[in-house]
């Protein structure tokens, strides 16, 4: 019951985003749902606002479709749910629906005089949530709230999908670990298995929890495995991109069950995934400044971690090590810019998704409260950290939120073995990769973090892959996860240790955020996750972090005990030292998610440690592994750390990072 | 005496609407609209139906000049305008307006030009119609306000 009552006020607050925070809905839920109305009917228009109003809704209203697209550009995450009449003589309702979809993923309800069902069922074919016949009455209206909800829980199913949160789910559920285990050391096809019993055994959690409602109200769609995908793009690159029609597609295809809405969402998808590549293959010089901008930020990083996600959806677990290794990838090269800013983006997006976006639902059904605010924690912290990292240690600050956005993915990670990288790697071969490896390596431009690198550079297939099934789980969280996915996931194919440390990684997320909450003050903390609660040391962690990270490397993540109580659950035999790491990578993770990515190289030296180090990169720290594969790499890094003394508080992660590979 | 005129006022308006109810000139999204009148918009009835006489003009307009172009009519154009008065009509709850408009719309969509000459005199004839009645609602709604507002001036 908590739960539900939770999920729309987090979901509003969510949305709100930048400006809001999640201040205003949370009593009386679909009060103050923030409403765009675009009709060139001026009559309809004032009485849809006055209905709008009656409902208790903050309603915009705009006549001219451009103006509202303009609107919605400028003020993203100001608004909720779009609703668009079809006819408009400036820009075709459908037309706006697209843009609407495509760039803002929000909700939009069409309305339209015209209820003939050609008319409705091109509304749909367009991603409509709903359409309204005029006229149209107050009932209808005070209901739109539900595919603002509906939304969200599904974005929270995409999402869980990928790994990310369900594992954080399951783990602070207990019992999941036996699911984890199996799925670990199978091959892609055993992955595949794994995720459809996550799912079956997510679904009788959800008989019980909260997730019941999305979970049930959810309808089947179809899941673009990496196979599917892969018929996908070479019937579109047979037909050719600017030629590919849904309906075309589909007869190459040739699958049946598909449909061609299937198809054509998918199509949108692909191409815009597209687009988003190209973009931030062109910006990632830049990237670093951009990321502390929440939107751009998103944008590029989104396409990234998209893709990571969606290559996680579609084979289940798979996304989850891929994530890691682009994780790793990034976190091995820290020491560049260029890396720091594909970190910062998985962060903004985290960020930015929590804020503006549904985000923070999700983060409410996994963690609980404490989510927002650790999001609210998270977004604060990166401000700071991007301006003094500028030089190196700025992708650190971005790490950071990282870490936190991964925190569910690391627990999938887990799960992961370097098998299943491998596999992951050969599923994922696609021309997209090539695409995608041009980018990483453009990001990634250190060489001592070439190893690393390597298998980041397979993964990065898998990214591809990930990212066009990724259209149907847009959200840029799972892509943070993905992150530290990948990271964890390269360092487990270099050492053994690694998985352990994935493992550890899925729990730390919730450490993280614990920690966040205890250290912060934030107000997140106690909720958060019960294997962090049980750590509870953490208070003293956040105040040790800086030192410890100067001082000894494992000591003092130790101390963190927080993320220890997740660890243990995880790994068992990691034990209470891998809590305590995971304890520090939650604080490093509030602080610069940057450093707990050095984190997994530590893992990989000490196999006892690496439990705690994996714990504490959960998110971030996949790299630490990493760096004791590259220990070159990643001392540089920590010196860069240090180096920014002034950030060093954000940076503590890194710090610990610097101790250990020293 | 003037409280007794503001009831005979409201029981004036009361039959006017129940006759247009009759008719099938109004239907019961006009009351949704009344309902939507509240203290902070006291005369949101006579502006949106302001409003929509203002824009049911400008759309009878083009509908005519449209259809007056006998070597071309563009029936598209004319089937978005009339999808916009049919969406407008039935938002203020204009029945007979909105049914005539449908017929228009199918004559359009047929390219029948002599149909939407037809439905196009009809909508004009309906329109004019509801907005003669309703003129006729809104000042006996403004009388009633004066003659109650004289005897209770604190009351509405």
């Amino acid at each position: 019951m908590a739960a539900l009552l939770k999920v729309p006020p987090q979901s509003s607050g969510g949305t709100n985003g930048s400006c809001k925070a999640d201040v205003v809905v949370s009593d009386q839920f679909p009060a103050g749902l923030r409403v765009l109305v675009v009709d060139d009917d001026v009559t309809c228009l004032k009485i849809l606002e006055q209905m709008l109003r009656r409902c208790l809704y903050h309603v915009t209203t705009c006549s001219q479709a451009t103006i509202a697209l303009n609107i919605l550009r400028e003020k993203k995450g100001c608004f909720d749910i779009v609703l668009s009449d079809v006819h408009m003589p400036d820009m075709d309702g459908y037309k706006l629906l697209e843009h609407v979809g495509l760039e803002m993923d929000l909700p939009v309800i069409m309305m339209s005089a015209d209820g003939r069902t050609s008319a409705v069922m091109r509304g749909i074919r367009h991603g409509a949530c709903d359409y309204l016949i005029k006229p149209i009455r107050e009932e209808e209206l005070k209901n739109i709230w539900q595919h603002v909800v509906r939304k969200k829980w599904n974005e929270n199913k995409e999402h869980e999908h990928s790994g990310s949160l369900e594992d954080n789910d399951r783990h602070k559920r207990g019992g999941e670990d036996a699911e984890y285990a199996s799925s670990v050391n199978e091959g892609a096809e055993g992955i595949l298995k794994g995720q459809k019993k996550r799912r079956d055994s997510k679904d009788e959690d959800d008989g019980e929890l909260e997730n019941e409602d999305p979970s049930t109200s959810k309808k089947p769609r179809v899941v673009w495995s990496v196979e599917l995908h892969q018929q996908f793009v070479s019937a579109v690159n047979q037909l050719g991109i600017d030629k590919a029609v849904p309906k075309r597609i589909l007869e190459l295809m040739n699958v049946p069950g598909l449909t061609r809405e299937n198809v054509a969402s998918h199509l949108q998808k692909f191409r815009l995934y597209l687009k988003r590549l190209s973009g931030v293959a062109q910006q990632q010089g830049g990237i670093p400044n951009s990321f502390c901008g929440p939107v751009e930020p998103n944008v590029k990083l989104g396409s990234l971690g998209r893709f990571d996600i969606q290559a996680l959806a579609a084979s289940g677990q798979i996304p989850p090590q891929t994530l890691a290794a682009l994780q790793a990838e990034l976190l091995g090269r820290p020491t560049s810019n260029l890396v720091l800013p594909a970190m910062d983006q998985p962060a903004l997006l985290q960020a930015s998704l929590q804020g503006p976006k549904c985000i923070p639902v999700e983060h409410g059904v996994a963690f609980g409260q404490p989510l927002v605010k650790c999001q609210t924690n998270i977004s604060k912290h990166f401000p700071p950290t991007v301006v003094s990292t500028e030089d190196v240690p700025s992708g650190f600050g971005a790490w950071p939120s990282n870490s936190l956005g991964t925190v569910g993915t690391s627990g999938s990670l887990g799960g992961l073995s370097a098998q299943n990288n491998n596999i992951l790697m050969d599923m994922l071969h696609q021309q997209q990769q090539h695409q995608q490896q041009q980018q990483q390596q453009a990001v990634i431009p250190e060489p001592s973090r070439s190893i690393n690198v390597q298998p980041s550079c397979l993964v990065v297939p898998s990214r591809t892959s990930a990212s066009f099934q990724a259209g149907n789980s847009p959200a840029s969280v799972n892509q943070n996860c993905s992150f530290n996915r990948n990271a964890v996931i390269d360092y487990s194919l270099l050492t053994p240790q690694s998985n352990n440390s994935s493992l550890s990684v899925g729990q730390i997320s919730d450490g993280d955020l614990k920690n966040t909450t205890v250290l912060g003050g934030f107000s997140a903390p106690g909720s958060i996750s019960p294997s962090v609660s049980s750590c509870s040391v953490n208070a003293g962690n956040s105040t040790t972090r800086p030192v410890q990270n100067s001082t000894v490397t494992f000591g003092a993540p130790r101390q963190l005990p927080g993320v220890v109580s997740n660890i243990c659950d995880i790994q068992g035999s990691y034990g209470a030292r891998s809590g305590e790491v995971l304890d520090q990578g939650l604080l490093r993770n509030l602080g610069f998610v940057g450093k707990g990515t050095s984190i997994p190289s530590r893992f990989a030296v000490d196999e006892p440690e690496s439990p705690i180090s994996n714990l504490n990169n959960g998110k971030v720290y996949g790299e630490n592994e990493g760096n004791r594969v590259k220990q070159e790499p990643n001392l540089d890094y920590m010196e860069n750390a240090r180096v920014g003394v002034p950030m060093l508080p954000h940076f503590t992660p890194n710090d610990l990072m610097s101790v250990f590979s020293d | 005496m003037l409280g007794l005129g503001a009831d005979r006022l409201r029981a004036d308006m009361n039959r006017l609407l129940a006759l247009l109810f009759h008719q099938g000139v109004l239907d019961e999204q006009f009351l949704q609209l009344q309902q939507l009148q509240d203290e902070t918009s006291p005369n949101f009835v006579s502006e949106v139906v302001n409003i929509y006489f203002h824009e049911s003009e400008k759309l009878l307009r083009n509908l005519r000049g449209l259809l007056m172009d006998r070597e071309f009519s563009d029936y598209k154009k004319m089937g978005i305008h009339l999808n916009q008065f049919m969406g407008s009509s039935s938002s203020i709850g204009a029945k007979r307006v909105r049914n005539v408009c449908v017929a228009f719309r199918a004559a359009s969509e047929q390219n029948n030009r002599a149909g939407c000459l037809r439905a196009l005199e009809l909508v004009e004839h309906e329109y004019c119609y509801l907005k003669n009645k309703l003129h006729e609602l809104f000042q006996l709604e403004q009388q009633r306000v004066l003659a109650a507002g004289v005897r209770y001036p604190i009351q509405n």
